[in-house]
This record gives C-alpha cells, structure tokens and sequence, in this order.
C-alpha cells in the first residue's frame, strides 16, 4: 500500500508502471481522489512513466482529472470502448447522470437485468459516499465492462477522501471510533447506519445499500472490496456456485481476506465485481437475496400490487 | 383515493432519493394522515433500489404498521420491482436479524 498522504509537503508523485498498459478502476478512482485530496492541500503532484502505455489512463481521463498534460493526445472511440471514464461526482444530478450514461457506455443495453444490478451498485455507493462520507471533493467513479472469456464481469470502483468509515459511524457506535477493521465490519452489516441508530434505520436510510451490494457481488460470483482507514476487506470470489448460493450476513465469517495497512486511506474506497453473465434475471436474483434474510415467523398482510 | 404518480424519466430505473423524500414528505404521509386510500402509480418504472423504496415508504409503514398495507395499493409493478418492495416492506415491518451480530461487532 502506497503512503498517499503522507509527506506530500514536498509535492506528490504518481508512479506509473513503466510496461503495463491496464489499471483496475479502483486505482484509477483512487488515483482521482487523491489528486483532488492533493489539489486542496495545495501539493503539486507530477506523474512518471507517462508513455505510450498510459493511453489507457488517458481514455479514462486520469490525467484530466489531475489537471496533468500527459503530452500525447488520444482519439477516441467510444463505440470500440466498454468503459465509464472517471467521473467526479457531487450532486445527486451528477449520479442521475452516470446512472444515465451506464447503458451506453458499458454497452449494457443488450442485457437490462445485468445492467440493472450494476445501476443498483453504482447508484448505492456514489450516495453512500456523498451522504456519509462528507468530502468537499466529492467522490470518483469509473467501470469498466470486461467481455472477453467465458465470464463477462463488471469492475466498479468509487472512492473518496472523506472522513472515512470509523468516523462516520463513531457518531453513533463510539466503540468503533478509531477503530478501521471494526467500522468497516460493521458497516457492511445489514441495517447499520451512521445516522441514527435503530432497527428500521431512519426515514432515509435503512443502512442496507452496501450490504445488498455485497450481495450482488458475491451472487453473481465477483468480489466486493472495502477500504478505510488502515483497514481493506476483501469479500473472495466464490469457488463454485454452491458457495455463492448462500449469503452470510456477517461479513467475517465470508471467504475473506482483512488487512490492516501500515499506511492508510484518508476516506473510503468501495470495488466490486459483479459477474454480468450470472445476472439473467434481476427479480429473480433480488428474491435470491431476500430469502437469505432470516424473516420473522409471523406472517404478514399481503401486498397490493395492481 | 390519491393516486401518486412515481416518474423518473427515461432511465426506467428509481435511484433518486431526494425525490422519493419529497413524494413522502408532500403527498404520501399527507394523504395517509387523512384516512384515506393511497395509490403508488409506478409506471414507467422499471427497476428501483431499495434506498428508493425505502425513502419513499419505509417510514409510513414504520409508522402505521402492517396495518397501513390494506390503505396502500402499488400499481404497475414490474416483477423486478415487487422483489424490491416486497424486500422493504419486510425489514420496515421486522427489521433486520443484526442485532446479535451488531452486538458482536461492538
């Protein structure tokens, strides 16, 4: 893990790999944020190994967003393309418009259930971020459609440099309050909210947007990732379908890896993968993810749906 | 029987929730005050996300109880929505079983 905030007294250098052309949308969001994180701490920030091999980064507006000339022009193709470039995002009509822009840019329209679920995630994580996390930078979103070999997938990546996870909900658990690993365990917690606490969450918040978006990912077989503090989780991709058929709701006792990083994130990075291929039928798949919440015994009236 | 019309123009897919809390705030509780019958028109909509539906009915039925679903008509379901509401009204009604686990994680 790179030390991104600390010592950028003397400026801030992004170094990029000399040969390797790809980066995953998680370092290119982070990468973002960061730069807007440097901008506002007034730390110039200068890249290396800006070659030919960075026309990637290029076509997803890295360098635009570090305001960087990467002394090479691209042509775009955006037919040819499978991608969302970065974004900064801050409003809510900024998310209506990625939210918008995702069918035609990932090339999703053939496929509205699997685009749905990446809708779903996308919309989830740029609120949480503009709603808890409270960064005058906003926050940083790019995808990117991957189609060749047998599993097409959708890598999402949404970072920000906010007051990050174990702040936000120390408000109301003070127990987590300086505590990375133990926030972002309980963050991902179905009806935890920063808000308020209670078991119906708040008017305007169940706290269940990240915990459904955990479990896309895992049901479609992708992997979610979470970063925060000095803590990164990661949510495994499932073996076999067997395994991804059950959701546990404690995010500990999934197939995971945890860290806990000598040098931090100043916010919140959020990845998913959601294996598009595996998505057929969105209600279907929806119903899957209610049925894995234990429901009280007693049963309820009907709804009515005309 | 107010009849509320759920609009989100071509994008067929519910995300907003500020305008989920304004259809709460201005015309769903309004009308539920009052007594009377309610119908949710979501035509036109074909996907929703749970922050969605919450915002927009998760406190009326935190409120009311399981009661205020024989007042409450949802109309022009797509199936892919159903789940979601279905999803909401379940937890509004009994919560999420986190709480062992919340415990835990304190």
């Amino acid at each position: 893990m790179n030390d991104f905030f600390g010592g950028t007294e003397t400026g801030a250098e992004l170094i990029l790999h000399p040969r390797w052309m790809h980066i995953e949308p998680y370092g290119l969001a982070m990468a973002a944020a960061w730069g807007a994180w440097c901008r506002r701490n007034t730390a110039s920030i200068t890249v290396r190994n800006v070659g030919p091999q960075a026309r990637y980064a290029a076509r997803m507006k890295l360098f635009e967003h570090l305001r960087i000339d990467p002394g090479f022009s691209i042509v775009e193709h955006e037919e040819a393309g499978r991608f969302l470039p970065l974004r900064k995002v801050s409003t809510a009509l900024d998310i209506r418009g990625v939210i918008a822009d995702l069918s035609a840019l990932l090339h999703l329209d053939r496929f509205p259930d699997a685009l749905a679920a990446v809708q779903y995630c996308v919309s989830e994580l740029l609120r949480n971020a503009l709603e808890h996390a409270g960064s005058p930078d906003g926050a940083f979103v790019c995808a990117h459609n991957y189609t060749s070999g047998a599993n097409r997938r959708v890598s999402i990546a949404v970072a920000d440099c906010g007051q990050g996870i174990a702040s936000h909900l120390g408000s109301v658990y003070p127990d987590v309050r300086g505590d990375d690993s133990r926030a972002l365990a309980l963050a991902m917690l179905p009806g935890v909210t920063g808000v308020q606490p209670g078991m119906y969450g708040t008017p305007d918040n169940a706290g269940a947007g990240l915990f459904i978006t955990r479990c896309i990912a895992k049901g479609s077989g992708g992997y979610f990732v979470m970063m925060s503090g000095r803590a990164a989780y990661r949510l495994r991709r499932a073996k076999g379908r067997s395994r991804s058929r059950r959701i546990v709701l404690d995010p500990l006792e999934e197939r995971h890896d945890l860290w806990n990083l000598p040098a931090g994130w100043q916010g919140t990075v959020v990845a998913v993968e959601i294996r598009t291929n595996q998505i057929k039928d969105f209600q279907r798949f929806f119903r899957w993810i209610r049925e894995q919440i234990p429901r009280p015994a007693a049963k309820r009236p009907k709804i009515r749906f005309t | 029987m107010k009849v509320i019309r759920v609009t989100v123009g071509r994008v067929v897919f519910a995300e907003d929730k500020d305008q989920a809390r304004e259809l709460r705030v201005r015309k769903l509780l309004p009308a539920l005050e009052a007594g009377g019958k309610v119908v949710l028109d979501f035509r036109g909509v074909k996907y929703a996300t749970q922050s969605f539906v919450h915002a927009l009915v998760g406190e009326a039925i935190k409120r009311y109880g399981d009661e205020i679903l024989a007042r409450m008509e949802f109309r022009n379901c797509s199936k892919q929505l159903r789940s979601v509401i279905e999803l909401v009204v379940d937890y509004s009604l009994s919560g999420f079983p986190e709480r062992s686990m919340r415990a835990k994680a304190e």
